[in-house]
């Protein structure tokens, strides 16, 4: 119980969940495997609030109010659209190996 | 096959951009023009992705207008920079076009 | 020592602390997966623990969406927790585990859509 709280607490969060629910059934499955897959891969815009998964759910909205199948939309290789739309994005890991890396050039400075 | 869509990328960015060059178009009528071209691959979320980058690059205006169907549709032409992008982009295909029909000639 | 004395930085803690207060509410088996993560995650730290906190952030984050979705962790996850923790921070092995990411979104969804019909 409490764990629905504290996400769908977040005004935001909740009118974004309310969307997502309002999608046709084969739309929320690829929606919430795309979430999935991003929250694992870590681009840092996810960290800067619901803007990439928002525009992600505009984009499919607009599939299904045309009334067309999911896949023909994101077309079946749904992982090779998502790696696609985070393509210029830096990860967490990014993040993380490039201080590694500074830290790495300044001790043998040092 | 893998090479295939790194090189195809670039030249669907280049196509997208052409397109969008010629008036005020959204992703749908894009997708629509580039399978006609006989890109039979590709599918709206390919364009969904090149658009978004554009977008993200500063290459592109968008206005976003009221559908009859769905939410609020995005709208892009091109800006200044994005005309000058193009113009890189073709240029940048006529060396590789030029060179490679040699190379088939001789 | 452990994963929480070893991050210094009193503010860090703090975030910590919220981290773990928003974890307690995840249900049981989430839990223990939150635990592990965190062990596995201090297992593969020569860091300092700052630039630890976005991983941390992110799998809470993951944790606490999929939860409220009601889904299982094995599918969320895989078996694989430690796994998942390399692949994370980039050890070796992450690159066949994004791969393995991708594989499990495809299919997911041709399993998931196949079963609509």
């Amino acid at each position: 119980m409490s764990i629905k709280k504290i996400i769908e607490g977040k005004k935001e969060w909740r009118a974004h969940v309310a969307r997502v629910k309002a999608l046709p059934q084969d739309y929320q499955i690829v929606y919430k495997e795309m979430q999935k897959y991003l929250f694992k891969v870590g681009p840092v815009e996810l960290g800067e609030g619901i803007g990439l998964l928002s525009e992600i759910l505009s984009f499919l909205e607009e599939g299904a109010a045309a009334g067309k199948d999911v896949l023909e939309v994101t077309g079946t290789d749904v992982a090779a659209f998502c790696d696609a739309l985070i393509e210029d994005s830096k990860t967490y890991l990014d993040l993380y190996q490039e201080s590694v890396n500074q830290k790495v050039s300044k001790d043998k400075k040092e | 096959m893998g090479n295939f869509r790194e090189m195809m990328k670039g030249v669907l960015e280049g196509c997208v951009l052409e397109i969008i060059s010629r008036g005020e178009t959204y992703g749908y009528e894009i997708t629509q023009k580039l399978r006609e071209l006989g890109f039979n691959d590709v599918v709206e979320g390919t364009v969904y992705t090149i658009t978004m980058r554009l977008e993200k690059n500063n290459l592109v205006n968008i206005e976003k207008k009221p559908s009859t169907i769905g939410p609020p549709r995005k709208f892009y032409t091109l800006n200044a920079a994005g005309e000058e992008h193009l113009k890189i982009f073709w240029q940048k295909w006529e060396v590789v076009s030029s060179k490679l029909n040699k190379l088939k000639e001789n | 020592m452990n994963f929480f004395e070893r991050i210094t930085g009193s503010d860090m803690t703090k975030e910590m602390k919220a981290f773990e207060e928003r974890a307690k509410l995840l249900p049981a088996e989430y839990q223990a997966a939150w635990k592990e993560i965190i062990n596995n995650l201090w297992i593969h730290g020569d860091f300092t623990g700052r630039n630890l906190m976005p991983f941390i952030e992110s799998s809470l984050e993951l944790l606490e969406v999929t939860a409220a979705d009601g889904q299982s962790i094995e599918e969320v996850l895989g078996d694989d927790i430690k796994g998942f923790c390399s692949a994370l921070v980039g050890d070796e092995g992450a690159k066949t585990y994004r791969d393995k990411w991708r594989d499990q979104l495809n299919n997911n969804v041709a399993r998931k859509l196949g079963g609509l019909k």
